[in-house]
């Protein structure tokens, strides 16, 4: 039985080695053009998932940077999966080359070795002693020699030539189609690259307010307010209690419906926008966030899950996603709990990431609703009222925090405070209004100077 | 030898992936119900009030389920749960008598149906909170009800009305009750699955942010009309799909079942387990609509003095409600950290027996 299946052994494997000494040739003509298309496939397939990573973005998104990070690792991941692909791919062409029957060009040189074997013969049998006749005959056999070789050769070499033809076109099809698809997504990128300015502010502004008026039935809470605020300034609006402060706020961010004036945002794309066109839930998209008098976080969530609320709007993946856990879904869910971790390493808060906000002090839950504005990547930040319910050493970090902040993510902050200390700190332009109409504007010193001011906190006379 | 040791460490550490994996638990119970039925092919006498108890909490659970999205998630008041899983159940009774169509395509209508429905009281919860909303919804389920009494050619009026089979292609196939409870099992779990999915993710956080303030969730970029809708949604076709389940499974009803009774009690499973966790959901609906049947009715003493069971709920009810107001589920961890507490101290012990305490 051993030597029998030792034989075996040995017929199969001396066949295949024969087999793969004669296919050798053809695999040095075939190989070379079927690895360059596969080579050009690869860079295409990695162009386009580049180009097509870049139209999900949209572009306000590129410029701020909120989803560039993640998307440069869904890309080397998929740039990974891609190169792995065709490295299978590569070698498994290669192995299935060595083991299939491509006879063309076997044949082709098989056929050129008998026509020379057969010349030989018949020259050796009639060469030796030339006569008139024995040439004659040779001359004869050599034309039916070359008749039926000739055409023998000349069909397999078309056959050959058809075959490595035909694979060429298939190659030139498919690359064309691909460059097809590139084509028509620069076009729809370059459509997105248009911006619109319809209206026109300076270019140091990021927030004008002109002629803001909100009425509630008689009661005029603000009326014929106007002002700028400056891109990477921190802006403070003062004033007595009921002078219209957060209906300022609620304006901006369109929990109300101002009823006369026009408000100009500059978002994070640097366009214009017309805040009054904007829905509630939309703002956050232009890059305003916003925190609340009193703390409104999430008390059923812990607090990195409190964040990633905020990045609501910042998630790809829609409801179906949702439902069946997509891969998508689980890649930003990675991405977004790392930039949060990130941000509450920033605040000095990474003890508290999975934490349940309740209980926690007071002043940590304000910095965690900070920390939550954060998340977008916001150009304007909105606090209302942050040093509320404080004490001093809490208001003390709370300043640093917003000074932080302004230098680091470089973002406009505009803020509610009643306590003074705080705001002449950290402000670097000041507002005061009264019964919703503007009194003053400057510095904190022109403030603390100004006589109209100090009329409206402690009273005329 | 590090080998092995290596391998060790790998199994181990595959064994704990496993069993920290979200889908384990409810792998767990529906192998449970799997191996109720196994037990009875083999030959052990499982009584079938036992069955039943399974079969209307895992039926239920659905419903509970979908409620709980609307309730512990969305914080919206409904009562008109009844209504839906009443019309999902009359549904198939009028398509399986009067259009022979497969089961798979009436199941498809009546999503369908539960979508459009949902949408409809989506809009109604857009003007309406809090109390205003329970009563309109329960309104919307009493006039369902009214119609369920009334239209007696499809329903049968309030003497029932009774399905032969279900079709499956073509024709009027009979159902065996227990292939029917393991279909119930699978689609519970897939169920089960899918409302884990939606709590974990950025739509489950999206509906906490909105039942915790309507105000900061918009300020976040949560759009209160697009998640209002899609909680009503869910709950809808959750409680269709469970009237559809349960005709097929008991091939009977008479409207009274689908009156305020049945959507109190769904509320009350949903409030004493635990309105946002999916364990909880299922103890408490076991509780209400499995403990009577599984557990009481197998005691002499209360089946001769029935009365005593429905006081014994609501007691459980209020002492649940009382001193857990979590619901059931923080008293089952709670009891289960203790036991674990216990556990290791018995470990720890041993050791010091057998190593000697650390000098």
């Amino acid at each position: 039985m051993v030597s029998i299946l030792n034989k075996l052994q040995i017929f199969f494997f001396s066949k295949r080695v024969k087999g793969n000494q004669t296919k050798y040739d053809f695999n040095k003509h075939f190989l070379p053009i079927k690895l360059e298309f596969y080579d050009n496939k690869k860079n295409q397939k990695i162009e386009l998932l580049k180009l097509k990573k870049e139209e999900k973005l949209l572009p306000y998104e590129i410029e701020a940077g909120i989803m560039t990070e993640y998307s440069e690792e869904v890309l080397n991941y998929h740039l990974k999966k891609i190169e792995n692909k065709y490295y299978w791919k590569e070698r498994a062409l290669k192995q299935s080359l060595k083991r299939k029957n491509i006879n063309d060009l076997d044949k082709l040189n098989q056929l050129k070795l008998k026509k020379n074997e057969c010349l030989n013969k018949v020259t050796a049998k009639y060469k030796k002693e030339p006569n008139e006749e024995s040439n004659k005959i040779y001359q004869l056999k050599k034309e039916e020699i070359d008749l039926y070789y000739d055409n023998k050769i000349s069909l397999c070499e078309t056959k050959y030539n058809i075959k490595t033809e035909n694979v060429k076109k298939k190659i030139e099809l498919k690359i064309s189609k691909y460059k097809n698809r590139i084509d028509k997504l620069q076009t729809k990128l370059d459509k997105l690259g248009i911006k619109s300015n319809r209206h026109i502010i300076d270019d140091d502004i990021i927030l004008k307010l002109d002629k803001l008026s909100m009425h509630f039935g008689g009661l005029k809470a603000v009326d014929e307010l106007s002002f700028d605020v400056k891109k990477g300034e921190i802006f403070g609006l003062i004033g007595p209690n009921g002078a219209g402060k957060t209906t300022v706020f609620n304006c901006i961010t369109r929990f109300y419906k101002p009823t006369n004036g026009d408000m100009y945002f500059r978002n994070n794309l640097n366009e214009i926008v017309y805040l009054n066109n904007i829905k509630v839930h939309n703002i956050i998209k232009e890059g305003i966030a916003r925190t609340f008098q009193n703390v409104e976080l999430i008390w059923e969530l812990n607090v990195i899950e409190n964040l990633l609320v905020a990045a609501h709007t910042n998630y790809r993946s829609g409801f179906f996603g949702h439902l069946l856990n997509s891969r998508l879904l689980r890649q930003e869910e990675v991405v977004m709990r790392k930039k949060a971790e990130k941000i509450l390493k920033d605040l000095d808060l990474d003890a508290y990431a999975y934490a349940y906000p309740y209980g926690l002090p007071y002043g940590v839950l304000k910095k965690i609703e900070l920390a939550r504005t954060l998340m977008i990547n916001p150009k304007l930040i909105i606090l209302d009222e942050p040093a509320a319910g404080l004490n001093d050493a809490e208001t003390e970090g709370l300043s640093k925090t917003i000074k932080k902040i302004q230098s680091e993510y470089d973002a406009t902050i505009f803020l509610v405070e009643h306590d003074m200390g705080l705001v002449m700190n950290i402000c670097d332009t000041v507002c005061a209004i009264s019964f919703g109409k503007k009194l003053a504007i400057g510095s904190p010193k022109e403030i603390q100077n100004s006589k109209i001011v100090r009329e409206a906190y402690l009273g005329g006379e | 030898m590090t080998y092995q040791v290596e391998k060790k460490n790998k199994r181990k550490q595959k064994f704990e992936s496993l069993i920290h994996h979200p889908y384990f638990g409810f792998i767990i119970i529906v192998f449970l119900m799997f191996f109720v039925q196994l037990i009875r092919l083999l030959g052990v006498d499982v009584s079938v009030s036992i069955l039943r108890a399974f079969g209307s909490t895992m039926i239920f659970t659905i419903v509970a389920l979908g409620f709980s999205i609307l309730l512990g998630y969305g914080g919206l008041a409904s009562l008109g749960t009844a209504g839906f899983v009443g019309l999902g159940a009359y549904a198939l009774v009028y398509f399986t008598n009067t259009f022979p169509i497969s089961i798979f395509l009436t199941v498809l209508i009546i999503i369908i149906g539960a979508i459009i429905l949902g949408t409809v009281v989506g809009f109604i919860s857009l003007r309406i909170e809090g109390m205003y909303l329970a009563i309109i919804t329960l309104g919307l389920s009493e006039i369902l009800n009214e119609v369920f009494k009334r239209a007696t050619n499809i329903t049968g009026g309030t003497t029932g009305v009774n399905i032969g089979g279900v079709i499956l292609f073509k024709d009027v196939i009979s159902i065996n009750h227990n292939v029917v409870f393991i279909i119930i099992s699978i689609i519970l779990f897939i169920i089960m699955v899918l409302t884990l999915n939606i709590m974990k993710s950025p739509t489950g956080r999206a509906l906490l942010a909105m039942r915790n303030s309507s105000s900061a969730a918009q300020a976040m970029g949560v759009s209160i009309f697009k998640y209002r809708l899609l909680a009503f949604i869910v709950t809808t076709v959750y409680a269709m799909l469970a009237g559809v389940l349960y005709m097929t499974y008991w091939s009977f009803t008479i409207p009274s079942t689908w009156s305020l009774g049945f959507s109190l009690n769904i509320l009350v499973a949903v409030v004493v387990g635990g309105s946002q966790s999916i364990y909880g959901i299922i103890l408490g609906t076991f509780m209400i609509f499995g403990l009577d049947l599984s557990v009481f009715k197998q005691i002499d003493f209360f089946v001769a003095n029935p009365g005593i069971t429905i006081v014994m709920n609501g007691i459980l009810i209020i002492v649940v409600v009382m001193f857990y107001p979590g619901g059931l589920i923080k008293l089952v961890n709670a009891f289960g950290i203790k036991i674990k507490k216990i556990f290791l101290n018995w470990i720890k012990k041993w050791k010091e027996f057998k190593y000697g305490v650390d000098s």
